[in-house]
C-alpha cells in the first residue's frame, strides 16, 4: 500500500508547491512579459485534468499493487483495499493540507462514476437468467426496499423516543424515515464488486444483483418524496402528496425503463447502418448509453435503470450488427470504464470517511442503524422468499436466504444521498452522515470480508464454469418450444407462453428491423453456438500445435477449412484428449518438412522450456477458453512435448532412411491442399475465419481428385484403426526402405529399422503393440483431422495393406508413422520394462498374427477408447480390457519387444 | 362441487390420482382445460369412459401453435396410438411428466421421446436434424444442418456408436444440474 501511496505523495506535494506557485504568478500580471519565456509552469490550467487522471492512475496502481499478492486479493475483497487504501490517503492529504482536499462529490458520482458501471453489468447481464427470475428480483427490488426503509426508518425513530439516541440529534419520524431510504438500499456496485469474487451461483448472484441494479427506481423515489416531504415539513403533507408518492414511484421506474429501451431500439437501429464506419460503433454504444442515462437523470427518473434497460435492450441487436473488432472493443473499454470507476469510488469512499468535519458521532445511532439494517433485511428476505417459493418453480433455500440477507451490501449511492441532503432542512444531517459512513466501510469490509468464507462453509451451491455445448443450447432451445407448446395446448398463458410470443414478436419485426439482413442470416443461436465453439477449438488447437502448423505455412487460413472438415473430431480431440491433435499435426508437419526436421526440433525444445510462461497466461484467459480440465491438459501436454523430443531425436537418429521416400509425395500433397485453400479463400473473397464449410467442400474436393482410389478404400475401413497400426507402421517402414512390399506377414524382414527378434515378440501379441500405439495418440477422429497430409501418407500404407492381405483398416493412415516413434520414445526405459510382463513370454506362432488381429477387431469397442487412454484422465481406465489397462505399459513393452 | 362429482367416478379419480402426479382438485381443472379444447366433442360425463380424442388437426391448428416446431412431434408421443389425436389419459399423462413431482429420469425419458423421431429408441443423426431444422426454421442449409447434428452427437455419445442412447441422452442432461429443472409446467 505504501507503494501506491508513494506517487500520491509526490502528487501533493507538487500539488502544494503549485497551490504556492502561481500565486506568485499571477501577482504580477500588470507586468508585461521580459520577454519570451523559456519555459512557463501553468499548472492551472492542467490542474483538474490532471488530478483526475493521477487519481485514476493512483487507483489503478493500487490495483496492480493488490494484485501482485494472489494470497490477500483470495482473502480480502478489491473493494475492502481499496476502502482501506482511501483512508490511509485521505489521512496523508488531512495531514498534509490540514483539510480534506477531495471526497466523493455527489455529482461526479451520479454522473460520471456510475454509469459505466451500471452499463456494464446490464449490457453483459444473462438477460434470459434475469427474466427467468424476474418475479423474485422484482420483488425483492420493490417490496423489500420499501420493507426495509421503513421498518429500519421507523425503527430508528423508536429507538430515539425510547431515549437511546443522543438528544443532540435532531430528527422527526420524516427525517428518519428518509434516513432509512437511503441507507436501506442494497447497492449494486458494492454487490458487484463482492459478489464477483464469490462465484455463488447464477441463480442467486442475479436475485441478489438484479434486486441491486432494480431497486434504485424504489430508492431514487423515495428519497425525493421524503426529501420534498421533509422541505414542505411534516404539517404541510397532504393525503394527495402521498397518493403523488406512490404515483411517482410507477412513472419513475416504468419512466426509466422507457428511456431506456427507446435509446436501446435507437442504439440498435443505429448500428445497423454503421457498415462503412465501423471504427466509431463502439463509440456509439457507449454514447447512446450514456444519453439514456443523463436523459433519465434529466427527467428525474431512475437513471439506473435506463441505462441497465438501455444495455439490456440493445445487446443482442448490437452484437449482431457491429463487427466482432467492435465487439472486442465495446467489451473491454466497457469493463475497463467499469473498473476504473468502481476502483475510484471505493478509493474516495476511503478518502471522504476521513473528513471529520462533515460528521458528528452518535453510538446509538449508529449501531441502532447497523443492527437494524441487518435485522430488517433479513427478515424480510425471510418473509419474502417464503411468499415467492410458493410459486417458484426451484425454491430457495435457507443458505441462499442467509448469503442473500448477508449480501446486502451498502455502498456509495448511500453515501452519495446522504451527502446530497440539505443541512438547513436536516438537521440530523452530520449524524446520518456518519452512520451512513460505518454502515458502508461495515458492510463492505466486514460483510464483504466474511461472506466468502461463510460461502464456503455454508457450502452454498458455487457457479460452475461449464463451457456452453451445442446440446445445452439445442435442448434448451427445444424445451423451450416444448413447454411453450404444452402450455397452448392446455391454454394455460404462462411464463413460456409469453417468452415464446416475444421471441415470435422479436423474430418477425424487431429483428428484421433493427439487424442487418446479413447478420440477421447469420444469427440463428444454435449456429452461433456452432460456430463459437468452432473458433474456440481453433484457437486452442492454434494454442496447442499451432505454431508448428504456421511455421510450416500451414497458417490460420486453412484453420477453419480444416476445422470444419472434421470439425467434431477437432473438438473431440482437444477436449477429450487435450492436445493430441497436437501432436498428429505435429507428426504431418515433420513428416511433410522432413528438411525442417531441425527447426521442428527447436521449436519442441522450445515449447517444453516455454511451458511455464504458457501456462501462466493460459491460465489468466481461461475464464474464456479454458475449462477446468486445463491443469490435466497440461500435464499431457507436457507428457506429449516430452514424447515429441524424444521421438524427433529418434527418429533423426534412426529413422533418416524411412521417411526420405515418403517425403516428396506428402509434401506435394501438403502443397497442394494449401493450394486448394488458397484458391477457394480467392473464389469465395471471404476473410479466412468465415470460410465455414464452403471451404471445407473445397478442400474435400482436392483431397478426393488426388487420391480418389484411396478414399474409396478409406470409406471402407472406419473403425479397425486398433489393429491395423502394427501392421501399417510396419509396412510402412518397409515400403519406404524397399519400394515394394512383401506379401508375407514376416515385416519383420526389414532389417534396417527393426531388429528382428522384437518385431516377433510383436507379432505374438499383436494387440498388444497395436494398442500401445494405439493409446498414445490417435482417436478415430485424428484421421479426419489430418486428412489431406495423413491421407497420402495413408495410401501407401492402404497398397501395403492390401498387398499384406490384411483387413483393410481405414484408420491406419494417421498412425502410419507413429509407431517408430513411439518406439523411439520409450526405447530407453524398455529394456527394463520387458522382462516384467509375462505375456511376452507367451509366442504366437508369426501367422498368428492376423488372429491377434482379429481379436482386437472384436474389441473394438475396448479399442477405441485405449486410443485416447494416455491423453486421459484415468477414470477411463475402467473402459479398458485388462490387457489394455495401462497403455503405456503397452508402449514399452512393445518397444522392448521390438528392441 | 356437485357437478365435479358427476363428470368422473369416484374410482376414476382414485386412478387417475394414482397414475398420475395430480390432486384430485388439479384433475378437474385439467379436465375442464381438456373440455376447453373441443367443448363440442368431449362430454362433461367421463364416468362412462367414453372414447373420445381430440384430433390432431385440432390441436395442431391452435393458433398459438401454428409456429411452434414441436407441435405434432409432441402430440405424437404422448398420444396413445403415436398419431398426435389425444385423449384425456394421454392429455394427463402429458401434464403429469410436466409437473413438478415428475422424477427427472421420467422427464429425460419423455425429451429423449419427443427427440426421436423415428421412434428407434436411439437419438440418430436424422432424428438431430430434424430437431435442429425445426429449430432453425430451415434457415440453416442441410450442410450447416449436418454440422451441427455430427457435434452434438459427438459432444453427448458417450460409446460412440455414432448415436445417442437414452443413457447417454440422460447422462447428458443430467450432467447439467439445472437443465431439468426448468422442465416443469405449473397449472
Amino acid at each position: 500500500m505504501m507503494r501506491s501511496a508513494l506517487p500520491l505523495l509526490g502528487l501533493l506535494l507538487a500539488g502544494a508547491e503549485a497551490v504556492g506557485e502561481p500565486t506568485q504568478e499571477p501577482g504580477a500580471p500588470g507586468e508585461p512579459p521580459s520577454g519570451l519565456a523559456l519555459f512557463r509552469w501553468q499548472w492551472h490550467e492542467v490542474e483538474a485534468p490532471y488530478l483526475v487522471a493521477l487519481w485514476i492512475l493512483v487507483a489503478s496502481l493500487a490495483k496492480i499493487v493488490f494484485h501482485l499478492s494472489r494470497k490477500v486479493t483470495s482473502l480480502v475483497p478489491e473493494s475492502c483495499l481499496l476502502i482501506l487504501l482511501g483512508l490511509v490517503l485521505g489521512g496523508i492529504v488531512l495531514a498534509i493540507a490540514k483539510k480534506a482536499e477531495y471526497q466523493l462529490e455527489p455529482g461526479t458520482f451520479f454522473l460520471f462514476l456510475l454509469p459505466p458501471i451500471v452499463l456494464d453489468s446490464g449490457y453483459f447481464m444473462p438477460s434470459r437468467l434475469l427474466f427467468d427470475n424476474l418475479g423474485a428480483i422484482l420483488t425483492y427490488a420493490v417490496v423489500g426496499t420499501l420493507w426495509n426503509s421503513f421498518t429500519t426508518g421507523a425503527a430508528l425513530w423508536g429507538l430515539q423516543q425510547a431515549g437511546l439516541v443522543a438528544p443532540k440529534v435532531q430528527a422527526g419520524l420524516l427525517d428518519f424515515l428518509l434516513f432509512g431510504s437511503l441507507i436501506s438500499a442494497v447497492d449494486p456496485v458494492a454487490v458487484l464488486a463482492v459478489f464477483e469474487e464469490v462465484h455463488v451461483n447464477e441463480t442467486l448472484f442475479i436475485i441478489v444483483f438484479g434486486e441491486s441494479l432494480l431497486n434504485d427506481a424504489v430508492t431514487v423515489v423515495l428519497y425525493k418524496v421524503y426529501n420534498s416531504f421533509v422541505e414542505m415539513g411534516s404539517a404541510n403533507v397532504q393525503a394527495t402528496d402521498y397518493l403523488k408518492g406512490v404515483a411517482s414511484l410507477f412513472v419513475v421506474s416504468l419512466g426509466g425503463a422507457a428511456v431506456g429501451l427507446v435509446f436501446a431500439f435507437l442504439l440498435a437501429l443505429t448500428t445497423r447502418f454503421t457498415k462503412r464506419v465501423r471504427i466509431i460503433e463502439p463509440l456509439l454504444v457507449f454514447l447512446l448509453a450514456y444519453a439514456a442515462y443523463l436523459t433519465a437523470e434529466m427527467a428525474s427518473l431512475s437513471a439506473i435503470l435506463a441505462v441497465t434497460m438501455c444495455g439490456l435492450g440493445c445487446k443482442k441487436y448490437v452484437e449482431a450488427n457491429i463487427s466482432h473488432k467492435s465487439r472486442t472493443a465495446v467489451k473491454y473499454t466497457m469493463k475497463t470504464l467499469a473498473s476504473c470507476a468502481e476502483t475510484v469510488i471505493f478509493m474516495l469512499l476511503g478518502i471522504s470517511a476521513v473528513d471529520s468535519s462533515k460528521w458528528a458521532w452518535d453510538s446509538g445511532l449508529v449501531l441502532g442503524t447497523l443492527v437494524f439494517i441487518l435485522f430488517f433485511r433479513a427478515l424480510g428476505v425471510v418473509l419474502q422468499t417464503w411468499v415467492l417459493n410458493q410459486f417458484r418453480l426451484v425454491p430457495l433455500d435457507k443458505i441462499d436466504q442467509v448469503v442473500m440477507s448477508y449480501g446486502g451490501l451498502r455502498g456509495a449511492v448511500a453515501f452519495a444521498l446522504v451527502i446530497l441532503l440539505d443541512r438547513t432542512k436536516v438537521p440530523a444531517k452530520d449524524y446520518f452522515v456518519a452512520t451512513t459512513i460505518v454502515v458502508v466501510f461495515f458492510t463492505v469490509i466486514v460483510q464483504g470480508l466474511t461472506i466468502k468464507p461463510l460461502v464456503k462453509w455454508l457450502k452454498v451451491k458455487r457457479s460452475e464454469h461449464h463451457k456452453p455445448t451445442l446440446n445445452q443450447e439445442l435442448h434448451e432451445h427445444t424445451f423451450d418450444h416444448i413447454l411453450a407448446a404444452v402450455e397452448d395446448i392446455v391454454g394455460h398463458h404462462g411464463y413460456h407462453y409469453w417468452r415464446d410470443r416475444w421471441e415470435q414478436f422479436d423474430k418477425k419485426y424487431l429483428s428484421q428491423l433493427l439487424m442487418r439482413r446479413s447478420a440477421y442470416r447469420i444469427r440463428d443461436q444454435i449456429w452461433d453456438v456452432y460456430y463459437r465453439l468452432n473458433i474456440r477449438d481453433a484457437i486452442s488447437f492454434v494454442d496447442q500445435g499451432g505454431h508448428i502448423l504456421s511455421s510450416t505455412g500451414l497458417t490460420l487460413p486453412s484453420m477453419p477449412s480444416r476445422n470444419s472438415m472434421a470439425e467434431t473430431s477437432v473438438t473431440n480431440l482437444l477436449r477429450e484428449s487435450g492436445s493430441g491433435a497436437c501432436l498428429d499435426l505435429q507428426v504431418i508437419d515433420t513428416v511433410r518438412s522432413g528438411r525442417d526436421r531441425e527447426d521442428a526440433v527447436m521449436h519442441h525444445l522450445l515449447c517444453g522450456g516455454l511451458y511455464k510462461p504458457r501456462r501462466r497466461y493460459k491460465a489468466s484467459c481461461s475464464r474464456h477458453f479454458i475449462s477446468e480440465d486445463t491443469q490435466e491438459r497440461q500435464d499431457k501436454e507436457v507428457f506429449q512435448q516430452n514424447m515429441k523430443r524424444r521421438l524427433e531425436s529418434f527418429k533423426s537418429t534412426k529413422h533418416n532412411i524411412s521417411f526420405t521416400k515418403s517425403k516428396p509425395r506428402l509434401r506435394k500433397a501438403g502443397r497442394k491442399k494449401k493450394d486448394g485453400v488458397a484458391n477457394t479463400e480467392t473464389a469465395n473473397g471471404k476473410p479466412p475465419r468465415d470460410l465455414g464449410f464452403q471451404d471445407t467442400a473445397a478442400v474435400i474436393l482436392t483431397v478426393a481428385s488426388e487420391e480418389e482410389e484411396e478414399e474409396s478404400d478409406s470409406s471402407e475401413t472406419e473403425k479397425e484403426d486398433d489393429e491395423g497400426i502394427i501392421f501399417v507402421a510396419r509396412a510402412t517402414s518397409e515400403v519406404l526402405q524397399e519400394g515394394k512390399v512383401s506379401g508375407s506377414l514376416e515385416v519383420c524382414t526389414s532389417p534396417r529399422i527393426i531388429p528382428p527378434s522384437p518385431t516377433c515378440v510383436e507379432k505374438e501379441l499383436p494387440w498388444k503393440s497395436g494398442q500401445g500405439d494405439l493409446a498414445v495418440y490417435v482417436s478415430s477422429e485424428t484421421t479426419k483431422i489430418v486428412p489431406v497430409d495423413m491421407q497420402t501418407g495413408w495410401n501407401q500404407s492402404i497398397s501395403s495393406l492390401e498387398s499384406l492381405a490384411s483387413p483393410p483398416c481405414t484408420q491406419a493412415p494417421s498412425m502410419i508413422h507413429l509407431p517408430p516413434r513411439h518406439l523411439g520414445t520409450e526405447e530407453p526405459w524398455a529394456p527394463p520394462a520387458l522382462p516384467s510382463d509375462p505375456l511376452l513370454n507367451f509366442a504366437f506362432p508369426p501367422s498368428l498374427a492376423k488372429s491377434g488381429r482379429s481379436r482386437s477387431e472384436s474389441s473394438a469397442d475396448i479399442l477405441q477408447q485405449p486410443e485416447l487412454q494416455p491423453l486421459m484422465s484415468q477414470e477411463d481406465n475402467t473402459h479398458l480390457s485388462p490387457g489394455a489397462a495401462n497403455p503405456r505399459w503397452c508402449i514399452q513393452f512393445n518397444k522392448g519387444g521390438r528392441l | 362441487m356437485g357437478n365435479k362429482q358427476t363428470v368422473f367416478t369416484h374410482e376414476q379419480l382414485e386412478a387417475y390420482q394414482d397414475c398420475t402426479f395430480f390432486t384430485r382438485k388439479e384433475i378437474m381443472r385439467l379436465f375442464y382445460r381438456y373440455q376447453d379444447l373441443a367443448p363440442q366433442l368431449i362430454p362433461l360425463d367421463y364416468t362412462t369412459y367414453p372414447n373420445v380424442k381430440v384430433p390432431y388437426e385440432l390441436i395442431g391448428s391452435m393458433p398459438e401453435l401454428k409456429d411452434n416446431p414441436f407441435r405434432q412431434r409432441i402430440a405424437q408421443v404422448f398420444s396413445e396410438d403415436g398419431d398426435g389425436h389425444m385423449t384425456l389419459d394421454n392429455f394427463l399423462d402429458m401434464f403429469s411428466v410436466m409437473s413438478e413431482m415428475a422424477p427427472r429420469d421420467l422427464k429425460a425419458y419423455y425429451a429423449f421421446k419427443i427427440y426421436d423421431f423415428n421412434n428407434d429408441d436411439y437419438i440418430c443423426a436424422w432424428d438431430l436434424e430434424q430437431t435442429v431444422t425445426r429449430l432453425t426454421r430451415g434457415e440453416l442449409s442441410a450442410q450447416e444442418v449436418s454440422l451441427v447434428c455430427e457435434k452434438v452427437l459427438d459432444e453427448a455419445d458417450g460409446d460412440h456408436d455414432g448415436r445417442l442412447s437414452l443413457e447417454d441422452f440422460q447422462n447428458m442432461i443430467l450432467r447439467a444440474p439445472d437443465f431439468l429443472s426448468t422442465f416443469h409446467i405449473r397449472i
